[in-house]
């Protein structure tokens, strides 16, 4: 499979902040690419590179195999960018957002009349058609924002926390839209705080943090190699930790305390379940193991093992 | 400088957005200059006598065609411009389409020239339909095409301050200590031969005395060799300001 974008120790300077601090990836064509991590991590910053709105500060971007600049026209006309802050034009209704945004992209007049009419389906919004973007909600708003980016037909979807604020129902609607693209051939840059979203959508995601990249892979296989397969979660005070993982040394499970908690990362939860059962302890829960795991353990705090 | 015909599509999607605008921007720019003729035309003007042979409103009408440009060309840039940059990220968007960030900000530019000719035609309809008629009708169109030239360049400035705005109330230091002296000092309402020498120098240094001198001749199809100079100074001056604004805005845009 080729390789659509690359980045050797891509660094991004704000001034004296360093937003991304010497990173490397590669984005294959056709994947769905994943950047997670926490509030200011510098995922916005790194794809606002790929898609030649922000200038490189250091290091090598190379879109569609060429450099990455601010002038890269023709990567900018194959791409579709759904931004993180809701960026529609208010004075314009929904229809006239997307004829004046297909202009942009040199779209015939006729061409994007019947392209919108597909989109406004595609997103469901057709009965908001002549609506002023103000008489929409927020999730209306985005997938407005979801059908802007799709009028170029584009190649390249770069979605920024495309769901954010919104009800199950609609990310949903767009995590399946998504989806419906990716098996279309399109290529996926999605950048997301949710979890659930990566696990759903990418097949390779990068955790970053303080504009470094703390990990790559692949979601199931990260959460088993990071955490293992369970979390056992025990709600006991903190005096009673050292007889409680003294009890349990026997299961080789991670283990760390956050606030009320004891966490147990296991391979093999239904064991130690059981031997809480036997040691009659209340309070505790058993879940599978998420990416919200390995994230909190690599962006949070160290783990003890 | 990166800029190509997709100005044009800039202009349009503020065409796009006019429409709902139109009736009250027509309103506010029909009367703003009837306010100007009625008072000072009107009301100084029987106080004022003669000028060169003409009633004062021949003497007042060129000057307030193109101050109204100016004032509609200048408020486009600073307020519309900062509105969509600040408040509804839209040159963001637009970056990140195949529109550059000079053709979103020439884009604009054009749009508010267009803003300022509306507003002088309407002005100059005005007092055509009040009696006071530019000498030929070469005079008018030549006077459109002055209000263009005018227009860049006034939009084309407020884009430089705009560049460096951090909000709103930043616009009142340029609109109170630039543009509304420029509206007294350049010869728009009174002639600048009775002002002391000091003042004149001043007001050779305000482009709109220039702006000024060049549409009086033109309405009344008076010309004089000096003119070719006023003329050079707004040409030369609003090359420079568009080229500053261009790429001072981009800084702004692009981080
Ligand atoms: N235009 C800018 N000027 C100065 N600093 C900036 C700018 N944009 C981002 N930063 C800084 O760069 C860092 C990374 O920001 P970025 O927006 O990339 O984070 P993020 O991972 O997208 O966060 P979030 O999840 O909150 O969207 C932050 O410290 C932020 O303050
Ligand atoms: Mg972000």
């Amino acid at each position: 499979m080729s390789i659509l974008v690359s980045a050797r120790n891509l660094v991004k300077k704000f001034g004296s902040l360093t937003a991304v601090d010497g990173i490397s990836f590669e984005i294959r064509e056709a994947e769905c690419f994943g950047f997670l991590g926490p509030n200011g991590a510098g995922k916005t910053t790194t794809v606002r590179m790929i898609h030649c709105v922000s200038p490189v500060t250091g290091g090598t971007l190379i879109v569609n195999g060429l450099p990455a600049h601010i002038n890269n026209r023709a990567l900018k006309k194959m791409t579709g960018v759904i931004p993180q802050e809701i960026a529609l034009d208010n004075d314009l209704t929904v229809y006239e957002n997307l004829i004046v945004f297909a202009h942009f992209f040199d779209i015939p007049k006729r061409e994007a009349k019947k392209r919108i009419a597909e989109l406004l389906k595609f997103v469901e919004l057709e009965a908001k058609r002549n609506s002023k973007i103000d008489a929409l909600s927020t999730g209306m708003k985005r997938r407005l924002l979801v059908a802007r980016a799709l009028l170029n037909n584009p190649k390249l979807i770069v979605a920024d926390e495309p769901t954010t604020g919104l009800d199950p129902q609609a990310r949903h609607l767009i995590w399946q839209r998504l989806r419906q693209l990716k098996s279309q051939g399109v290529t996926l840059i999605l950048t997301t705080q949710y979890m659930e979203e990566a696990q759903q959508l990418c097949d390779r995601i990068v955790i970053m943090h303080q504009g470094q990249i703390f990990k790559e892979g692949v979601p199931s296989k990260l959460v088993e190699e990071e955490i293992g397969r369970e979390v056992v979660e025990v709600r006991v005070p903190k005096e009673e930790d050292e007889k409680i993982i003294q009890q349990l040394s026997s299961f080789s499970c991670g283990h760390e305390r956050v606030g009320d908690t004891l966490y147990f990362y296991c391979r093999d939860g239904q064991g130690l379940m059981r031997r809480m059962i036997e040691l009659d302890l209340h309070n505790y829960l058993t879940r599978p193991a998420t990416l919200e795991d390995v994230f909190l353990k690599l962006t949070g705090r160290g783990l003890i093992e | 400088m990166n800029l190509s015909y997709r100005i044009y599509y800039v202009f349009l999607r503020n065409l796009v957005s006019y429409k709902r605008f139109v009736v009250p921007t027509f309103l506010v720019s029909l009367i703003e200059p009837l306010f100007y003729l009625i008072t000072f035309g009107i009301g100084m003007g029987a106080y004022m006598g003669q000028f060169g042979g003409k009633p004062y409103l021949y003497f007042l009408v060129p000057g307030v065609l193109v101050s109204s440009v100016m004032m509609s060309s200048t408020f486009e840039c600073l307020y519309g411009t900062f509105v969509k940059m600040i408040h509804e990220k839209l040159y963001d968007s637009l970056i990140a389409t195949p529109v550059s960030a000079e053709d979103a900000v020439a884009g604009d530019i054009a749009w508010a020239v267009f803003r300022g000719l509306v507003s002088g035609s309407l002005m100059m309809l005005v007092a055509i339909l009040m009696g006071i008629l530019p000498g030929s009708l070469l005079s008018s169109l030549l006077l459109l095409l002055l209000m263009i030239f005018v227009g860049i360049l006034f939009a084309s400035l407020a884009m430089i301050v705009t560049s460096v705005s951090p909000s709103f109330d930043f616009f009142n230091y340029y609109t109170e200590l630039i543009i509304t002296p420029m509206l007294f000092f350049s010869g728009v309402f009174f002639p600048l031969d009775r002002f002391p020498a000091w003042m004149k120098t001043l007001s050779n240094f305000m482009p709109l005395t220039h702006a000024v001198k060049i549409s009086r001749a033109v309405f009344s199809g008076e010309y004089e060799s000096g003119l070719i100079l006023n003329f050079l100074v707004i040409l030369v001056l609003e090359m420079i300001a568009f080229y500053i604004g261009i790429k001072m805005m981009k800084r702004r845009l692009i981080k």
